[in-house]
């Protein structure tokens, strides 16, 4: 099994976020624009508007809320102190972009029933008063231009230290306003820096020592979980009814908080043992007792709960997984849990089933939460809440081969969900090959063996079309060649449906090694066509010695990223005679621009004027 | 074939593996585009099992299609109607709430159409979700071919498109009227004409189907609804004739207008006897039993797909296997020699290249001539309603050159009358962006740094309904 060491530089390569599109072409263009909304200085700023006007036109309706709202409010301060505006027009644009900033940001915070606007600011820290300030502007009486000034002040500031400091890794801000996200991050790096403490720890300190030591460790953490099982138990008791507690216990309380908060602490100093204790028996891994306090029938056959926990025993556990169940922890957890397999494997008692419905229900709600999906339960009538908040990227490789150390009944199945959520995915080949060999492996032996649920890999291969028109050239090719025939015929006897993937892939390689000549033949070709067709248009094709592939979608040979680098000096105005004429941008600074009209000269009327008398014409 | 009785269906199955389906093959997100989904249950007999294997399996009744009795009976009477050889062809207009199964419900009339016909009309004013065409056109087609894939397998160039820019048109209602208006006035009444309509029934959206009614003057109303008449009022002609529209009055209104706006002007000076009579069509309701129809995948995903179906065209016919887009060799235009204007978003000019790079662009034709007596790029004042005659990725902007590069599926012939580029609201889907291989270094556009879960960083969501207490909050915190 891996060492801590290796484990923590594979986290590391696989906490790599997902890619994804954003309105700027790079960093530099980011910085610029958050810098030039924010330097105070009015020309720079409507710089960076005029670009944001572009981001606008990028993102469409997905433009970041955010970015949206900072634009509003210096839009508003540009126009302040342009000295454009009077007072009371100045409120009205500075209230509209506070209200717009107040609704929009907290109604992301909304949740199914309304909460007051009041406490979704607490909570995101924005001040009270503003929100008192939008009320005003929205029912009450206007208020001063110096108090919208100030909130647009005070948000724009907001707007800075939660979004644009912290966005793209940015880290920028002050200490004291880290939010949760961050502070994850840090316990994750302290949770992994304490692992690579504990291997060196131990070396150094005598074993007696350390097992005492670790011995009140796991006391420790036994305790607390204890308290909250009795916690569990106790909210049971309150209502005295199993459906009603699973309710109670989703909304988790303050005592179960605290409880939670004990354990993260915990946590920091050795997560492995509490994923041990979390394992040891009356906890995750129930005792009959325990089973029978929640109601819970325990039946000997595995297949009746179909990978499943028991939904009671589920919800109560739940709070407290979700809220230990960061990226590290998860991967913890299900290695613990796959240890713990192999060494019962052959039992067959609560340990393994719960074990391994344990690791299904983990592993289907991490496939669900980083493919986006909601949970999908039978019992519709029940709520049941996600183990996982978040997206949780795994060591694929090494829970599969966890896995594969803990053969059992179940095995198949487990591999199964490993495989469909693993990233970057096996090719194919390997994972239909890895599922059959799991299920040959695992199909006849034990006494846990499962033989209903192992049909779907154990049948015959399926024969499609171009297996069998493969095999038919493979054979013409054969008696042609007249060599190697008993080979060949061996080969294909053992497994077509291999065989058949292999020969794809060797025929996609082939390909690729033709393309290249192929491609540019045809290109030629193809180009020289086009070329004609084009003749005399100002459409041209070139066929020059651009390789294009090297350049990816939005950069040219030769262009640098430079963020000034699209920036237009010199544009002409083109309006339609036979087009209707509706809102036109209305260029601020026309005299830093050419502005021709083109067919415009001598006429009499304007555009608008010409427009006027062609839709009061009566055409009969 | 003699042995075959008549209730006997024979199903050729070919392999689908055309330029377009490896394109979207090659695309991460859609590498498993074509598997068949899990299925839970594995009673399959042996001849099932071979059938699976080629994407065939044994479907509950009421996964199918079913045909109602009133669509049977709508169905019925159109097929007369259009194979009738009387006064005029048949226009048929479908309407109904948004997943209702209009999509369905056209495929399977035209399809029938074909049996009896050589070939049908069909006017696209659904820009969301368009069958023939990338999303945000309206646009007629010549249907010649029984339609049966989703639509991205079925992208082909009608002959009339305008480029409206947007998946919805509530924000500029006016240009969309324009745009349907400049779009059936190229319908030559030959053939009998389909026209899909947009899901939005309630509010405005059922002012501007009234609109649409008066204006298309349909011969037949398709109106569908799950429950009688619950998402919409019938559109009986006698309701049309006195309902207000958008642009349009109804009978009984008074001369006061309604709106001040120059569409309703011209509109009223184009039709000039709008108020004479109640319009004549026959309304046919359809009570629909596609369980679920258009749910099963986003429409946005739709979308996306159609675009990448329309983008698989750059593929050459004849390689088997798949070119980057990023790797072939662009068109390219002088700045001064195509007009450009972005709809639907105000953009500064000076920093309009900014919102052209690597964007989904309009090819289109206005039939003004591109006058400029510098090299810059030539800006419109305003947005027109023209031909399109297909759509591009402007590859990249080159400034010192002044020259546009464009990837475009869209044939010489057709390119060298391009002199407009129109850029909308719709985006390149993001796996087209993402998914650029073999570069060394940043690719623009793209981060992994944007971090969505800090507050502010998603994009609005549309018209979300929370729901108002009914009870005090219990606080938990104490």
């Amino acid at each position: 099994m891996a060492g801590g060491r290796q484990w923590l530089s594979g986290t590391r390569r696989w906490l790599k976020p997902l890619r994804t599109v954003v309105a700027w072409r790079g960093r530099a263009e980011w910085d610029q624009v958050m810098v030039g909304l924010y330097c105070g200085d009015g020309r720079l700023q409507q710089e960076a508007l005029d670009r944001v006007s572009a981001w606008k036109s990028r993102y469409g309706p997905k433009m970041p809320l955010a970015v949206d709202c900072t634009a509003e409010l210096i839009r508003c301060k540009v126009l302040d102190s342009s000295g454009r505006l009077r007072s009371h027009e100045l409120i009205l644009s500075y209230g509209l972009a506070l209200v717009r900033f107040v609704n929009l940001i907290t109604e992301r915070k909304q949740k199914m029933v309304s909460i007051p606007l009041r406490q979704l600011a607490i909570e995101v820290d924005i001040p009270i008063w503003v929100v008192d300030l939008r009320h005003e502007l929205t029912h009450g009486k206007l208020p001063r231009l110096a108090l919208c000034r100030k909130g647009c002040d005070v948000v724009l500031d907001w707007l800075r230290k939660t979004y644009w400091s912290r966005q793209l890794g940015n880290n920028l801000c002050e200490e004291s306003e880290e939010e949760e996200e961050e502070e994850e991050e840090e316990q994750e790096a302290m949770e992994a820096n304490t692992e690579l403490d504990n291997d060196t720890w131990e070396v150094q300190t005598p074993q007696h020592e350390a097992c005492q030591k670790h011995k009140e460790f796991h006391e420790k953490v036994r305790d607390v979980l204890i308290s909250y099982k009795d916690e569990q138990f106790r909210v049971m008791q309150t209502v005295q009814s199993v459906s009603k507690s699973r309710e109670l216990w989703s909304n988790s309380s303050s005592e179960v908080d605290w409880i939670l908060a004990q354990i993260k602490d915990l946590m920091q100093e050795n997560r492995e043992t509490v994923a041990e204790v979390l394992l040891s028996d009356g906890f995750l891994i129930p005792t009959v007792d325990c089973l029978k306090m929640l109601n819970i029938k325990y039946e000997a056959n595995k297949e009746v709960w179909q990978f499943r926990i028991p939904q009671t025993f589920y919800c109560f556990w739940q709070p407290l997984l979700t809220g230990l169940l960061s990226r590290s922890f998860t991967q913890t957890l299900i290695d613990k849990m796959f240890m713990k397999l192999k060494e019962c494997s052959d039992s067959s008692e609560l340990r393994p089933q719960f074990l391994i419905n344990w690791i299904s229900e983990m592993l289907t709600s991490i496939a669900r939460v980083n493919s986006g999906k909601k949970r999908r339960r039978g019992n519709k009538r029940v709520y049941v809440k996600e183990l996982f908040l978040q997206k949780v990227p795994l060591q694929w490789i090494r829970l599969t081969e966890n896995c594969l150390e803990a053969p059992c009944w179940a095995t198949p199945h487990l591999l199964q969900l490993i495989l469909t959520s693993m990233r970057p995915r096996l090719p194919r080949s390997s994972r239909k090959n890895l599922l059959y060999l799991t299920s040959i492996y695992t199909e006849g032996g034990g006494p846990l063996s499962s033989p209903g649920l192992l049909s779907n890999y154990s049948e015959q291969p399926i024969y499609t079309i171009e297996s069998l028109q493969w095999r038919a050239r493979q054979e013409n090719q054969v008696k042609n060649e007249g060599q190697a025939a008993e080979n060949q015929e061996d080969v294909l006897e053992k497994d077509d449906g291999l065989e058949e993937v292999e020969e794809e892939e060797e025929e996609m390689v082939t390909e690729t090694n033709h393309l290249e000549g192929l491609a540019h033949s045809d290109n030629v070709v193809a180009i020289a066509e086009k070329k004609a067709a084009l003749q005399g248009s100002a459409w041209q094709i070139t066929g020059d010695e651009i390789q294009w592939k090297d350049f990816p979608l939005g950069k040219l040979p030769g262009q640098t990223d430079d963020p000034d680098g699209l920036m237009l000096d010199n544009y002409s105005m083109m309006s339609l005679l036979d087009q209707p004429v509706r809102d036109e941008w209305k260029s601020p600074n026309t005299n830093s621009a050419e502005l021709n009209i083109p067919v415009t000269g001598g006429l009499l009327w304007t555009q608008n004027d010409f427009h006027k008398i062609k839709s009061g014409l009566q055409l009969f | 074939m003699a042995r075959f009785s008549p209730e006997c269906a024979v199903v050729l199955l070919e392999h689908l593996d055309t330029p377009v389906t490896r394109f979207l093959l090659s695309l991460p997100p859609l590498s498993r585009l074509f598997e068949a989904q899990k299925k839970e249950e594995s009673s399959f007999t042996t001849e099932d099992a071979v059938l699976a294997s080629v994407g065939i399996v044994k479907c509950s009744p009421d996964n199918g299609l079913l045909v109602s009795e009133s669509m049977f009976l709508a169905l019925e009477e159109l097929i007369q109607a259009c194979c009738a050889e009387d006064e005029g062809v048949p226009i048929i207009m479908v309407c109904g709430p948004k997943s209702i199964g209009k999509s369905t419900f056209n495929r399977y009339l035209i399809n029938l159409l074909l049996n009896h016909l050589p070939s049908v009309e069909y006017m696209e004013c659904d820009i969301g979700q368009t069958e023939f065409t990338p999303p945000g056109c309206v646009s007629l087609s010549h249907v010649t071919e029984p339609f049966l894939g989703p639509p991205f397998t079925h992208q082909h160039t009608p002959h009339k498109m305008v480029y409206y820019g947007q998946t919805s048109c509530e924000q500029d209602t006016e240009r969309y009227i324009d745009v349907v208006k400049y779009v059936f006035n190229s319908y030559k009444k030959e053939v009998p004409l389909v026209i899909n309509t947009m899901g939005w029934v309630k509010g405005e959206g059922l002012l501007l189907l009234t609109d649409m009614i008066r204006l298309l003057s349909p011969t037949h109303v398709v109106q569908m609804d799950v429950y009688d008449w619950k998402a919409m009022a019938p559109l009986t002609p006698e309701y049309v004739h006195l309902a207000p529209g958008l642009y349009t009055k109804g009978k009984q209104q008074a001369k006061s207008k309604q709106m001040n706006l120059s569409a309703a002007e011209s509109w009223k000076s184009s039709e000039g006897d709008e108020d004479t009579s109640v319009p004549d069509y026959k309304l046919l309701y359809i009570h629909p039993e596609f369980p679920r129809a258009g749910v099963a995948v986003h429409s946005s995903i739709l979308r996306d797909m159609s675009i990448l179906g329309y983008l698989g065209q750059l593929q050459p016919p004849d390689i088997g296997s798949v070119l980057p887009l990023h790797s072939f060799v662009p068109y390219q235009v002088p700045f001064n020699a195509v007009a450009l204007r972005v709809i639907h978003t105000d953009v500064a000019p000076t920093n309009i290249m900014y919102a052209v790079n690597a964007s989904w662009v309009g090819l289109c034709r206005i039939p003004d001539e591109i006058r400029c007596q510098t090299d810059g790029p030539v800006l419109l004042t305003q947005t027109p309603v023209c031909d399109c005659l297909g759509f591009g990725i402007v590859r990249g902007v080159e400034m010192e050159k002044k020259l546009y590069h464009v990837l475009t599926p869209v044939p010489p012939e057709n390119l060298r009358l391009v002199n407009c580029l129109l850029l909308g609201n719709i985006a390149i889907p993001n796996c087209v962006l993402v998914s650029q291989e073999g570069i060394e270094g940043e690719i623009p556009y793209v981060t992994s740094e944007y971090n969505y879960n800090i507050l502010g960083s998603g994009k609005l969501k549309k018209k979300k309904r929370f729901k108002k207490r009914e009870y005090t909050y219990q606080c938990d915190y104490t």
